[in-house]
């Protein structure tokens, strides 16, 4: 094994990473003020990428707009989804919402399935995103820096957000204690719509880059790379959108080591080691690597 | 791109077809022929293949119904029962065909394990079913007589390949990736190697994925630091192809890459793009860069028909399926499952879009042509077609 | 109700009238209806043994359908004929190989091995609670499928098992299906179920007054997977068929539906929900087909669950058991709701 086969797989890792991370700050934020898993966020992500073939295939959008449409859609779906779904039976067992999730979830893959069928359908890209740079002793594609880029900058303006606007603490006080949020005057239910919003906004905008990379989406694509986001958020320490990000690279690093390091035999069991690795980090740090310890986790 | 609105008016007409078809129709006196349609519609990754195969048997039905039917006028009903990609669903689906009052035949299924859910209550009612897409060829030994084959078995066209790539390529050292999680891959990757180091090739490289990757970085970086490899052999579903492709050659790969049929589907030229989709050789069902014939007229019917082009071979196969079962029925001239299905096993040249069926002796897997499809300037050239010995 | 005589004497009627009606079915129903009322009996068997883990000690568990995949593949595997396995799986060691086990041995084995997995994989993964242990278990669904596909010597791979006996029939379904429901019934009316209800609604609480915490709820884990693994033998032996999809996450999610739609904790909620859920997926199949819109069978019943949960979130019966087994029995007894 040469380094620059070691930094080749490095960097596979990080751009899947990269993708990980951006679905799973969704999953962070929603978990973070529903303490809700939501189930649906992978076919939002898949939303996310028709919206960007619709804008850019068919309507034939320059691609700043085709990303603003797609962040709308996102955006849109997942408020709806909240408004639907979620929004009516708030209070009720954290089991509820979560089984809630998977029916929006089946209804969302049967509809697109209904109307749009499951065949994959091509996702095709500028072509200076596909060009090849020269890095070192090895060569990367424009696309793959744009998505690493790209989902870093995502995170920084949202981590800025929360951290410093007067929404982003309201969202933060309300992810602390629903009642006492709603006593300081925060209306809740705005914050949790937007705390929807964001989160389906940036998975939808992770369905634009998936779609870019691999060149090829189907409305059943979310399902395994949403709870690979999970397992990210969960490994980061959910709730944190920086531990999301976080775990999101993580886990694209160590689920791309796992297949280049290992001998080949062992490629297919990369779906297996990912979840057994998310058993493994629950049970080592079972607030994940930055996540805070303030609840018990009933 | 129209797809969207296609998508839609295809729904639509598909809903009102099959209302058509299970209303008993206004002018229709004569008994209808009853044939069930078993495929996986929705939920999963099997219905990109089972969707055209499906398609593609609703249009035969439909031209032969709208030519007249078969047995003086009668016309043939489909009943389809969607699968869910669920075996469970499978196998009920196939008890509830087979009580249907005057089935003659099933038809569906382009996957072997689902096959097999499926394929044994037929065998026990004594019903022929026949599958559109389902390859292994030692399905008519798991299930019994009443077992039919449309496409080749992936022996056939593993060892086509193998040999084209041995001899006719020049090829000695190859690399296989193989979808561990699909029955047909694995299968085809076996046969392959089998052929291929029994000429003296040798295979330099195993790697395996499963159906719902979508990433293969890791797998293309071990593919480029791997020395003396010669070729790529892509055990691979049509779901795949088109990726595999595109992330072999992004990488700058320019070694040829092989295939199966799986690779037939307009994935492998879109996805990767005119520039990058070359080099690669898979084989097909013999209707692939055929331009006149049967061929030619099933394109242009089922363009018309649903507005797109057919997705893949498994469109062909499902109307050949439609077909055979028609030609047999009509060769027997009843309705009796036993007359059909021995009528079936009698084939001697049912001449389909995909080639001429014929089953040999005791054998239910049809002798049929492999066409070996090259990729390159952002089209399908037709290199050339092996028979195998029968 | 401690008196054992006076417990089977509460089942026995409903038991004996329940074993009638099932002989009438199998002489006037057509295939296609005996095998959905089998499947009817062996949804009932997962929910309501769902229901021990999820329902009584309140661990939110999605992995029975990796328990059904291990217990009906060790069942497959020792139901299938010595020739056919020597020939097909290579790699079973010859002690399996050499033998053909009877049904009912086999089924159990098949169970036993499914609780212990359970136990195994329980004791690190009981520690996480609520959504944590949901995803988990999720996980070992992919995990388990995942060597399914990808030990060929011993489980075919992708192909699966097929052409196994078709030996499951009526009579063994709703036979599992009585004794599941003995049991859950006594569990949950003993000493052990009190125990697992308590730590249902105050871990800390139960724990303190000397409740052995964990070992309940491995307990209970391994109790729902071994009636997993047995439905999962009977599963495949109906289907005649076992591959590593057979048990998809969609499963485990219609069975979680089921539980909560009876209400957690409710053995004849979850019951009633498994039979009435199993039999509008079939009635709703014809409308679709013959709409042709494949697919709106399951929005239906998802949007029936969004419903139910907003207008009904503690489900049908709460915990609580209806009247209907006492009325049945016509031994109507008070106090036999938990509190």
């Amino acid at each position: 094994m040469t380094g620059a086969y070691l930094l080749s797989q490095i960097v596979n890792g990080l751009v899947l990473g990269a993708m990980y991370a951006l679905i799973a700050i969704g999953f962070s934020m929603i978990y973070g003020i529903v303490r809700l898993i939501n189930f649906a966020h992978g076919d939002i992500f898949a939303v996310g990428a028709f919206a960007a073939l619709g804008s850019i295939a068919i309507a034939a959008l320059p691609f700043p707009l085709a990303v603003l449409v797609v962040l709308l859609a996102g955006a849109l779906v997942g408020l709806l989804v909240e408004r639907a779904a979620f929004r009516p039976m708030r209070g009720a067992p954290q089991v509820t919402g979560f089984i809630a999730s998977l029916a929006v979830a089946i209804i969302l893959e049967n509809l697109a399935v209904m109307t749009i069928t499951a065949q994959p359908r091509t996702f095709a890209i500028p072509a200076w995103l596909g060009a090849l740079v020269p890095l070192g002793s090895i060569s990367v594609r424009v696309v793959d820096i744009a998505i690493i880029v790209l989902a870093l900058v995502l995170t920084a303006a949202l981590v800025g957000f929360v951290r410093f606007t007067r929404t982003g603490m309201a969202m933060r006080a309300t992810a602390e204690n629903y009642g006492v949020a709603r006593l300081m005057g925060i209306n809740i239910d705005r914050m949790i719509a937007l705390a929807f919003a964001i989160g389906s906004a940036l998975a939808a905008v992770a369905g634009l880059m998936w779609g870019a990379k691999y060149g090829q989406i189907s409305p059943l694509m979310g399902t395994v790379p949403g709870l690979k986001a999970f397992v990210a958020a969960v490994i980061g320490g959910v709730g944190s959108i920086s531990g999301a990000v976080l775990g999101g690279f993580v886990l694209g690093l160590a689920e791309v080591l796992f297949v280049g390091l290992l001998p080949s035999e062992f490629s297919a069991f990369r779906n297996a080691f990912v979840f057994a690795a998310l058993i493994l980090v629950l049970l080592v740090m079972p607030n994940g690597l930055i996540g805070k310890s303030t609840e018990t986790r009933a | 791109m129209r797809n969207w609105i296609s998508g839609l008016a295809a729904v639509a007409a598909a809903g009102l077809l099959s209302t058509a078809f299970i209303l008993p129709g206004a002018a229709q006196d004569k008994e209808p022929i009853n044939v069930a349609a078993l495929y996986n519609l929705t939920s999963g990754g099997l219905s990109s293949l089972d969707a055209p195969s499906f398609n593609g048997m609703k249009l035969k039905a439909k031209m032969i119904n709208d030519a007249g039917g078969i047995l003086g006028g009668r016309k043939i009903e489909i009943t389809a029962i969607d699968t869910k990609n669920d075996t469970r669903e499978t196998a009920t689906a196939a008890q509830r065909a087979v009580a249907i009052k005057g089935l003659v035949a099933g038809i569906g299924q382009s996957d072997s394990t689902f096959a097999l859910a499926a394929a044994p209550l037929f065998q026990s009612a004594g019903i022929p079913f026949v599958t559109s897409g389902a390859t292994s060829p030692d399905l008519p030994d798991m299930v019994g007589d009443q077992m039919f084959l449309v496409p080749f078995g992936d022996d056939v066209q593993a060892h086509a390949m193998a040999e084209y790539a041995y001899n006719t390529l020049g090829l000695r050292n190859v690399a296989i990736w193989t979808d561990n999680a699909m029955d047909y891959t694995t299968g085809l990757t076996r046969y392959f190697t089998e052929r291929f180091t029994q000429l003296g090739g040798k295979v330099a490289l195993e790697d395996v994925y499963m159906t719902t990757d979508q990433d293969f970085s890791a797998l293309v970086s071990r593919l480029q630091s791997t020395t003396g490899v010669d070729a790529v052999f892509a055990s691979s579903g049509p779901d795949t192809a088109g990726i595999i492709v595109k992330q072999i050659r992004e990488a700058g790969i320019t070694l040829p890459i092989l295939a199966g049929d799986g690779f037939d589907t307009d994935l492998v030229l879109s996805v990767p793009g005119e520039a990058l989709a070359k080099d690669v050789y898979f084989t097909t069902h013999a209707y692939a860069g055929i331009e006149t014939g049967p061929a030619q007229e099933f394109r242009a019917a089922y363009q018309a028909e649903y507005n797109t082009a057919p997705e893949n071979a498994f469109a062909a196969l499902g109307y050949d399926a439609m077909g055979l079962v028609a030609d047999a029925i009509t060769r027997a001239g009843s309705t009796e499952p036993a007359a059909v299905s021995k009528a079936l096993a009698e084939t001697k040249a049912y001449e389909g879009v995909t080639g001429t069926v014929a089953f040999p002796e005791g054998k239910r897997v049809p002798n049929k042509p492999v066409a070996i499809i090259k990729v390159g300037g952002g089209k399908m050239n037709f290199e050339t077609t092996v028979t195998p010995k029968g | 109700m401690s008196a054992p005589a006076a417990f089977l004497l509460r089942f026995a009627l409903p038991v004996g009238i329940g074993a009638a009606l099932l002989y009438a079915a199998t002489l006037s129903l057509d295939p296609y209806s005996l095998t959905i009322l089998q499947f009817v009996g062996i949804n009932v068997i997962l929910a309501v043994s769902l229901n021990i883990t999820n329902g009584f000690t309140g661990l939110f568990s999605l992995g029975h359908p990796a328990f059904m995949t291990i217990g009906g593949y060790v069942t497959a595997i020792l139901t299938m004929p010595a020739t056919r396995k020597t020939a097909m799986l290579r790699d079973l060691p010859s002690i399996l190989a050499a033998h053909e086990w009877p049904f009912a041995a086999s089924l159990t084995a098949g169970g036993l091995v499914a609780a212990l997995a359970a136990v195994i994989v329980g004791i690190p993964v009981l520690r996480l609670r609520g959504h944590y242990l949901a995803v988990a278990t999720l996980g070992l669904i992919f995990i388990v499928q995942s060597f399914a596909v990808n030990l060929p010597g011993i489980t075919r791979g992708a192909l699966g098992l097929a052409g196994l006996p078709p030996v499951t029939n009526v009579w063994w379904v709703y036979l599992v299906l009585v004794l599941t429901l003995l049991t859950c019934w006594r569990v949950k009316h003993s000493s052990l179920g009190r125990t697992m209800l308590a730590i249902r609604e105050n871990e800390l609480a139960a724990a303190s007054l000397g409740v052995k915490v964990a070992r309940t709820r491995v307990l209970s884990f391994a109790l729902g997977a071994f009636f997993a693994g047995v439905a999962g033998g009977l599963w495949a032996h109906l289907v005649t068929l076992i591959a590593p999809g057979s048990f998809s996450i969609l499963l485990g999610f219609q069975l979680i539906v089921m539980v909560v739609l009876g209400g957690t904790g409710s053995i004849a909620g979850a019951a009633i929900a498994a039979v009435v859920l199993t039999l509008s997926t079939e009635w709703l199949r014809p409308i679709e087909e013959a709409a042709g819109l494949f697919g709106a069978s399951q929005i239906i019943v998802a949007v029936g669950v969004i419903l139910v949960l907003i207008f009904r979130p503690s489900g049908l019966f709460g915990t609580a058991e209806p009247n209907v087994f006492g009325a049945f029995a016509r031994r109507r007894r008070h106090a036999q709701s938990t509190p």
